[in-house]
């Protein structure tokens, strides 16, 4: 006994994808070579294909409704006159159109018998042992997508599973979408998995303080009138950054990083000058560069460092010690923002600062109403490291230099 | 302008002769033209002194040549066929490939061996082989197989200004090739295979004489809808991976194809590499085209049945396909 | 050529004991393991070595054996760096990855030992092919065994050398013996220069143990190839005082024959030679250990050298680690 393969074969003159609609025997009944097997529709008519072997329909791999192309093998005949190898050179089917053109006179039968997705075999089988047939590329797909291959039909030799197996497993031709898990890039993973572990270890809480921008706004203008034209234009986000560097150093406990183990080995770690991290949106997900010791520099060489930062995370060209060595982040979700929001604290820092967006607000000052620009204010604190009162003089200086003239530029 | 492959080396050896006194040529008969007339015309042009024969002493020539590469001198040595290297392997094995190595450095030998190899038709088994996967296993030699005129001329100059140990392997039933010389084309990196035609379906590796096999068979499998993607490798070590690689990370498919006997031929070492670095790619087992395990025959069709070429090619891609013909 | 002066032959007869004590000294160490692989030592073939390499400049370009150490220090190589490549260490000539039999100086004219026997004599003559090419006014010299005759690429040299008229000086230091083969068992032709008449190369047979023998032979051809009378076969007739590698028990020999060969040994006869014109017996004695001492040093500091970093295995295979095939 071999196994004969039989195949679409090639109809008409041009290399057609067909649908098979009509199985004329099941899995285990006897075939004789050319009879009628199957029926499948091109575009033009439904044809009748001829068995390529006589013996027994051993596996059937195309179902009734899935579609195939010339060549495609759409079952096993378990043949007992086959004489010549499986692959062999002798043209494998022959087809007999159905009607010249007419509409199709068979109704589609659904396969009888079958009502699993994929029929696995009976046991004259291609597949000897229990051993699945594939090869490396379509088991690589088929992990991927989370695809069990034994649920694959493999039209490879010896009922391989090959890519394409895997592929129209993946995507069936059928007539309901599934929908397939897409997956996540690396940096969205890494994100994930910073984010989730955050949440899951780090004990959060959050402040909030409102900022006025008066004084900030005049301020800016002011101190951008004095540098050069070529000079990088001075945000609101280098003002934050020197505000939180000083109030970092005057309040040395927020600059710090818990580490070690609750049970045994905890302990602060304090961080040797004001490396703060800015949150920069790119293209399908955010990266935190780090500008080190922010302490030490003016808003100019701020304003630098900062649109560097910006530059090179859009460009993809951050290194590994751009992005460490942080115990805050800066995130400001700009004008189009929201009023407020939490950020969550990334780890293995301390705190995140989220910035709302300025807007005009009608706020009591010396007992009568007035409007100002303010933002919301939102501090983020690891538990381990500060509690309320800490967090809140920490917050309630950065406003207090924000709100004030006193700048290193 | 169309040159023969044979009139292209000789420009080649021509102009690099003339660019740098240091290049001599030596070997049986190669001041009288050399046995396919790659050098004729040279010496009168360049002189006795820097195009010299040889007496039949390959150990003795080969030695000369590594010798004087020591010395200043960019030797460029014929060994008529391949099938001669055998007299030559002493030195190429145990001295040229390995003087850079073993003095740590202080010496290098800027060495050209030209030779030519495969069967064309009654040379019989002793003048007709492809014995180039000896070569590829001595670290230190580089060994570079050219597979039309234009490829040949920039390879053997590139080769020439290489620098290092070249074995350059011509092929026989090329000489006759005719092809077109760019005006002005870069030379070609050593080290690096070029595709000789793009495709989808199967990556088909291969050099020298059956690219042309391979460019036919390509032809042939378009017309039923497979598209191959023929690379020709033009240096054989070190191996060009990376144009593997992304060629069967591509394809999926790989197919390797020479002329020289299948049993631990070049392609072996191509299909291990691939097997081991390209694993999760390979959609169907790495295939292998070459000549069967046997001497080349004298009568011609006993030496037609053997020698591979586009039919057993085809064969294998459509074995490769899972297909019927 | 000028005589030498008293000067000169004490100067050589400190050179001969430099090689005998370096030989010495590399036994030594092999015996105690220190040494890899198996070193081939020249004890008692001292004279050729120093009566033909003084003679040599700089420039003049020298190939050898795998019983090459003396050449090499008699052409002036650095010896803690000669015996830290017999080490294997990274401040040996070939940062260990040479050996005992692949010993280079590149700077100094030692193009190469080989470990194949007559494996290197046509290297020789393309070196002397280069200089007559490039118009240099250089020579180039090859030390071989008599054994090396037995190989078909000792006969293709020599018919090639001679025709293109390379000035090669092919040194043969024949001491009797292919491995553990006697010359007798292995050849019908009992001495080498025999080769060189039917190729039309000069040639002479020598006493090779006799330092003023083979410096004024050593010396005539060196001239005659300088002035560009074509190569020329030196044979010089010598022994081994030792086995044929370290660790060789010598039971092929005779113990009369081990007796008669300490008193043709080399450094003894200059010494009887140069008492005979007056110099003082202990002057050489201390001229001897000044040697002695020199080695002894070197071997130190050979020995303190650093083993080579794996790391860099795979250099040296091609110019760079990360091949560059843009030609250059």
């Amino acid at each position: 006994m071999s196994l004969v393969a039989q195949e679409v074969p090639k109809i008409g003159l041009v290399m057609e994808d067909v649908k098979v609609v009509r199985w004329l025997k099941n899995v285990g009944d006897t075939v004789k070579a050319g009879e009628v097997l199957l029926e499948v529709e091109t575009e033009k008519s439904v044809v009748e294909i001829e068995a390529a072997a006589s013996g027994r329909l051993s596996q059937i791999l195309v179902q009734v409704d899935q579609s195939a192309t010339v060549g495609d093998r759409v079952a096993w005949i378990d043949s007992v006159d086959a004489q010549e190898p499986v692959d062999a050179r002798s043209p494998v089917g022959t087809w007999t159109p159905n009607g010249a053109g007419g509409p199709p006179e068979q109704p589609k039968i659904a396969a009888p018998a079958h009502q699993g997705p994929q029929p696995l075999t009976s046991a004259a089988a291609p597949r000897q042992t229990g051993r699945i047939l594939s090869t490396p590329v379509a088991r690589k797909l088929a992990t991927e997508r989370g695809i069990d291959l034994g649920a694959i039909t493999g039209t490879g030799p010896g009922g391989r599973v090959q890519l394409n197996d895997v592929e129209r497993a993946a995507s069936p031709r059928q007539g309901a979408p599934t929908a397939t898990s897409q997956p996540l890039s690396a940096m969205r993973r890494a994100l994930a998995r910073a984010m989730t572990l955050s949440n899951a270890t780090i004990p959060q809480f959050t402040v909030t303080r409102s900022v006025d921008w008066t004084v900030l706004n005049a301020v800016r203008n002011e101190l951008s009138a004095k540098l050069p034209k070529s000079s990088v234009k001075l945000s609101i986000n280098d003002f934050l950054l020197q505000a939180v560097a000083r109030s970092l150093i005057e309040f040395s406990v927020l600059n710090a990083t818990f580490a070690g183990d609750l049970e045994s080995d905890a302990g602060i770690v304090p961080a040797m000058g004001a490396h703060i991290g800015l949150v920069v949106a790119i293209d399908n997900g955010l990266l935190v560069p780090v500008i080190h010791n922010v302490e030490q520099l003016g808003l100019a060489e701020i304003a630098n460092r900062r649109a560097a930062c910006v530059e090179r995370s859009v460009k993809g060209r951050l290194n590994s010690d751009e992005i460490a060595g942080a115990t805050f982040s800066i995130s400001n979700l700009g004008a189009q923002g929201p009023d407020r929001f939490t950020a969550i604290i990334n780890p293995p820092q301390s705190a995140i600062l989220a910035v709302g967006r300025q807007r005009d607000v009608v706020v009591a000052r010396d007992g009568i109403a007035v409007v100002r620009s303010q933002s919301d204010l939102t501090l983020t604190v690891d538990h381990r490291v500060a509690d309320g009162r800490q967090a809140s003089q920490f917050l309630a200086r950065v406003v207090d230099i924000l709100e004030g003239r006193d700048w290193l530029s | 302008m169309q040159h023969t492959f044979i009139d292209i080396l000789r420009l080649a050896l021509d102009e690099e002769l003339a660019r740098d006194p240091a290049v001599h040529l030596l070997g049986e008969d190669v001041a009288a033209g050399g046995a396919f007339g790659v050098t004729r015309g040279l010496a009168e042009k360049h002189g006795a002194t820097r195009v010299r024969n040889t007496p039949i002493s390959e150990a003795a020539i080969t030695g000369l040549a590594t010798g004087a590469a020591l010395c200043g001198l960019k030797p460029v040595l014929e060994i008529m066929f391949i099938d001669f290297a055998t007299l030559s392997m002493d030195c190429l094995v145990n001295q040229t490939a390995k003087y850079r190595y073993m003095s740590g450095g202080q010496l290098a030998v800027p060495m050209v061996v030209r030779t030519q190899a495969g069967a064309a038709g009654g040379a019989a088994a002793q003048h007709s082989q492809s014995l180039e996967a000896w070569f590829i296993h001595v670290p230190g030699l580089i060994v570079v197989a050219p597979s039309t005129p234009a490829e040949a001329y920039g390879l053997l100059k590139s080769s020439i200004r290489l620098g290092e140990p070249v074995l350059f392997v011509e092929h026989k039933r090329l000489y006759t090739m005719k092809g077109e010389l760019a005006e002005g084309a870069e030379l070609p990196p050593i080290g690096k295979a070029r595709i000789a035609r793009p495709g989808t379906d199967v990556t088909l590796i291969t050099y020298s004489a059956m690219v042309q096999g391979a460019l036919e068979a390509a032809s042939e499998l378009a017309e039923v809808g497979i598209s191959l993607e023929v690379i020709d490798l033009r240096t054989l070590v070190p191996l060009d991976m990376a144009t593997i690689a992304a060629s069967v990370s591509k394809t999926h498919r790989a197919l390797i194809a020479h002329e020289a006997v299948v049993n631990g031929g070049v392609s072996a070492e191509i299909a291990a590499r691939i097997g081991s670095e390209l694993f999760d790619q390979l959609d169907a087992p790495v295939l292998r085209v070459g000549c069967p395990f046997a001497p080349i025959p004298f009568a011609p069709e006993l030496e037609r049945a053997l020698l591979p070429g586009s039919p057993a090619i085809v064969a294998a891609v459509h074995e490769l396909m899972g297909r019927t013909q | 050529m000028t005589e030498p002066t008293l000067a000169d032959w004490k100067e050589m007869y400190r050179a001969l004991w430099q090689i005998r004590h370096f030989e010495a000294q590399v036994q030594r160490l092999a015996a105690a393991g220190e040494i890899p692989g198996f070193p081939h030592l020249s004890t008692g073939q001292e004279a050729v070595a120093v009566g033909v390499c003084t003679q040599l400049l700089r420039d003049d370009v020298l190939f050898t054996s795998h019983r090459g150490h003396g050449h090499v220090l008699a052409k002036g190589s650095d010896l803690t760096a000669t015996f830290a490549e017999i080490l294997g260490r990274q401040n040996g000539l070939c940062g260990g990855r040479g050996g005992s039999m692949h010993l280079v100086d590149a700077a100094n004219g030692v193009l190469g030992a080989t470990g194949v026997v007559a494996g290197n004599l046509a290297l020789a003559a393309g070196a002397a092919w280069a200089a007559q090419a490039l118009g240099k006014k250089n020579i180039s010299v090859v030390f071989f065994g008599d054994g090396a005759t037995g190989a078909g690429a000792f006969h293709e040299t020599l018919n090639l050398a001679a025709l293109w008229r390379l000035p090669v000086l092919f040194v043969c230091e024949n001491n009797g013996y292919a491995e553990f083969t006697s010359r007798e068992e292995h050849s019908n032709v009992k001495h080498v220069s025999s080769f060189a008449a039917p190729y039309g190369i000069a040639t002479q047979t020598i006493d090779g143990n006799d330092l003023p023998t083979v410096f004024a032979a050593a010396g005539a051809a060196i001239a005659a190839l300088r002035g560009g009378a074509g190569p020329y076969l030196l044979e010089c007739m010598t022994f081994r005082m030792a086995g044929h590698y370290v660790g060789d028990a010598q039971q092929y020999r005779s113990k009369q024959e081990l007796s008669e060969i300490r008193e043709k040994c080399p450094i003894e006869r200059l010494k009887r030679t140069l008492v005979a014109r007056g110099v003082a017996g202990e002057e050489l004695d201390a001229i001897g250990e000044r040697a002695v001492a020199e080695v002894r040093e070197a071997v130190e500091r050979a020995r303190a050298g650093l083993r080579p970093d794996p790391s860099g295995v795979l250099d040296y295979v091609y110019r760079s680690p990360a091949f560059a095939g843009i030609p250059g």
